[in-house]
C-alpha cells in the first residue's frame, strides 16, 4: 500500500513537472507573474547571503591594487594630462554640436535614470544568461529597460516583480541589440548566443571592419540611448564577428537601469 | 540501533535535507565566481539530493524534491520544471537501485554518481537546446558534469558532517 502511494505520488510529481516544462513558458503572464513573486521573496535572503562574499572579493581587489598602487599613480598622472586636453577639446565641441542641433530642430533623445540595482543572484546555466536584481516595480523598474553599468550595456529588463527584476543579459541567446560601429557608424545589431563574446550580424557587404573597432549602441529601439559603450572588436572569422563587452558580465555589483525617452519638442511652425 | 535514529527525525533536525539543499540552491545563485571557471558551476543540488535519497530518502520525499528543483528553475531563470523532473529522476533511480549497495561503499556510489552527473548533463542540454530551439554547446555541460563529479566528495564531507547531528541523540 505504501509502496503504492509511493509510486502514484512519484508520478504524479513527474507529470506536473513535465506539464510544467511544456505548457509553462515564460511568455504566459501567470508564470512571468508567480516566478517574480517568488523572486521577489528570495532576493533580500540572496542580498545578506552575498554581502559576505562580496567583501572578500573587494579585499581581494584591494589587495591586488595596493600592489601596483605606484606605477598605477603615474599612469594616471599622464592620463590625466591627456584628458586636459582633450576635455577642452569636448567642451568646444559640444557647445558647437548644441548650437548645429538647435539649428536642425533635432529631436533630442532624454536618458533617465531609473534606479541602481544590486545583482544578487547570477543563473549559473551555460543555457541562460539572466540576472537578478534587488529593485522593482516599486522603484519604477519596467519591462524592456535598458541596464547598463560603468563600463557599458549590460542588458536589458525582462521580467519585473515588485522588489525585484531579472536582467537578460547581452550574452544571452536572446538578446538582440541594436549597435553601431563607432567609426563609420555602420548600423548593426549585436546578436548574443550563450558564449562570452556575442556576434555582429548584418554588416552590409563591402563594408570593413577591423579588429579593436568600437562599438556603440546606435540607439534604434528605443531601448538603448545612443552611443553608450558596447565593445570591441575581438575576432573576425569565418564563423563571424566578435565582440568582447566592455561591462564584464561575469562580474557584475552594481548596475543602472535607464528609460530612454524622445523630448516631442513643439513645432515652432505650428505653435503660431 | 534504529529507535534513537528515528527519535531525532523530528523538528528542526528532520528539516536539515531539505535546509541543507535549498542552502546550496542559493548558494549557486550567488553572482560571484571564479574568473577561470568562466561561467561553469557544479550542479551541487544533484549532489545533494543524491546523497539524501540514499541516506535519508525519508526525510528527502517526492514533493521536497519537486519544490527544490522548482526553486532552482525559477530562481536561475531556466525552463520551468527542468530541474524539478531531473532531480524526481535521480530519487527515482536511487531507490530503485537498491540506496543500501550505495550506502555501504563511498567508492561506488561515486563512480555511479560519475554516471548520474553525465546523463544528467545531457539531459540538461538536450532539455534546453528544445527550450531555445538551437542546439547548444554541449563541453559546456560536460565541464559542469565533471565539476559536479570532482566535487562530490567535498559535498558528501559537508552532508555526512549534517547527518552527525541526525545520528547524535540527544534527548
Amino acid at each position: 500500500m505504501k509502496a503504492l502511494k509511493h509510486r502514484f505520488s512519484s508520478g504524479f510529481f513527474i507529470i506536473l513537472a513535465l506539464a510544467l516544462l511544456i505548457f509553462g513558458s515564460n511568455n504566459t503572464p501567470l508564470v512571468q507573474g508567480a516566478r517574480a513573486h517568488i523572486s521577489d521573496f528570495f532576493v533580500p535572503i540572496l542580498d545578506v547571503m552575498s554581502r559576505p562574499v562580496q567583501a572578500l572579493d573587494d579585499f581581494v581587489g584591494w589587495t591586488q591594487q595596493l600592489a601596483i598602487v605606484f606605477s598605477e599613480n603615474q599612469r594616471l598622472k599622464e592620463e590625466n594630462d591627456h584628458l586636459k586636453q582633450a576635455q577642452i577639446q569636448a567642451s568646444q565641441l559640444a557647445i558647437d554640436n548644441q548650437r548645429l542641433k538647435k539649428l536642425l530642430n533635432v529631436g533630442e533623445g532624454q536618458v533617465n535614470i531609473v534606479a541602481a540595482a544590486r545583482v544578487v543572484s547570477d543563473s549559473e546555466s551555460p543555457f541562460f544568461k539572466s540576472v537578478l536584481i534587488n529593485r522593482g516595480r516599486r522603484d519604477g523598474i519596467e519591462k524592456g529597460q535598458a541596464v547598463i553599468n560603468e563600463d557599458g550595456i549590460v542588458g536589458r529588463i525582462i521580467t519585473g516583480g515588485q522588489t525585484s527584476s531579472r536582467v537578460l543579459l547581452a550574452t544571452d541567446i536572446n538578446s538582440r541589440i541594436p549597435i553601431k560601429l563607432a567609426s563609420s557608424g555602420i548600423n548593426m545589431i549585436l546578436e548574443g548566443d550563450n558564449s562570452s563574446y556575442p556576434k555582429l550580424g548584418f554588416l552590409p557587404i563591402g563594408e570593413e571592419i577591423a579588429l579593436g573597432d568600437l562599438i556603440l549602441t546606435s540607439g534604434y529601439g528605443m531601448v538603448f540611448p545612443p552611443d553608450l559603450p558596447v565593445g570591441q572588436v575581438v575576432a573576425i572569422t569565418e564563423d563571424g564577428i566578435r565582440i568582447k563587452l566592455s561591462a564584464k558580465l561575469y562580474n557584475l555589483n552594481y548596475v543602472s537601469i535607464v528609460a530612454y525617452e524622445i523630448i516631442h519638442r513643439p513645432d515652432p511652425k505650428k505653435a503660431e | 540501533m534504529k529507535g534513537p535514529e528515528r527519535k531525532s527525525e523530528r523538528g528542526f533536525r528532520a528539516a536539515l535535507p531539505f535546509i541543507s539543499t535549498l542552502l546550496l540552491i542559493l548558494l549557486m545563485q550567488l553572482p560571484y565566481r571564479l574568473s577561470f571557471l568562466d561561467d561553469l558551476l557544479p550542479f551541487l543540488p544533484l549532489a545533494a539530493v543524491y546523497y539524501w535519497c540514499i541516506f535519508k530518502p525519508n526525510l528527502m520525499p517526492v514533493w521536497a524534491v519537486f519544490l527544490l528543483g522548482l526553486l532552482e528553475d525559477i530562481l536561475s531563470g531556466g525552463p520551468l520544471g527542468m530541474m524539478a523532473l531531473l532531480l524526481l529522476l535521480v530519487r527515482i533511480f536511487v531507490l530503485q537501485q537498491g540506496r543500501r549497495f550505495l550506502e555501504r561503499e563511498f567508492l561506488f556510489s561515486w563512480l555511479v554518481f560519475l554516471v548520474v552527473a553525465l546523463i544528467f548533463g545531457l539531459a540538461t542540454w538536450a532539455i534546453s537546446s528544445v527550450y531555445i530551439r538551437e542546439t547548444q554547446n554541449f563541453w559546456n555541460v560536460l565541464g559542469q558534469s565533471m565539476l559536479t563529479v570532482a566535487i562530490f566528495p567535498g559535498v558528501v564531507w559537508l552532508l555526512r558532517w549534517l547527518r552527525q547531528l541526525l545520528i547524535a541523540d540527544k534527548g
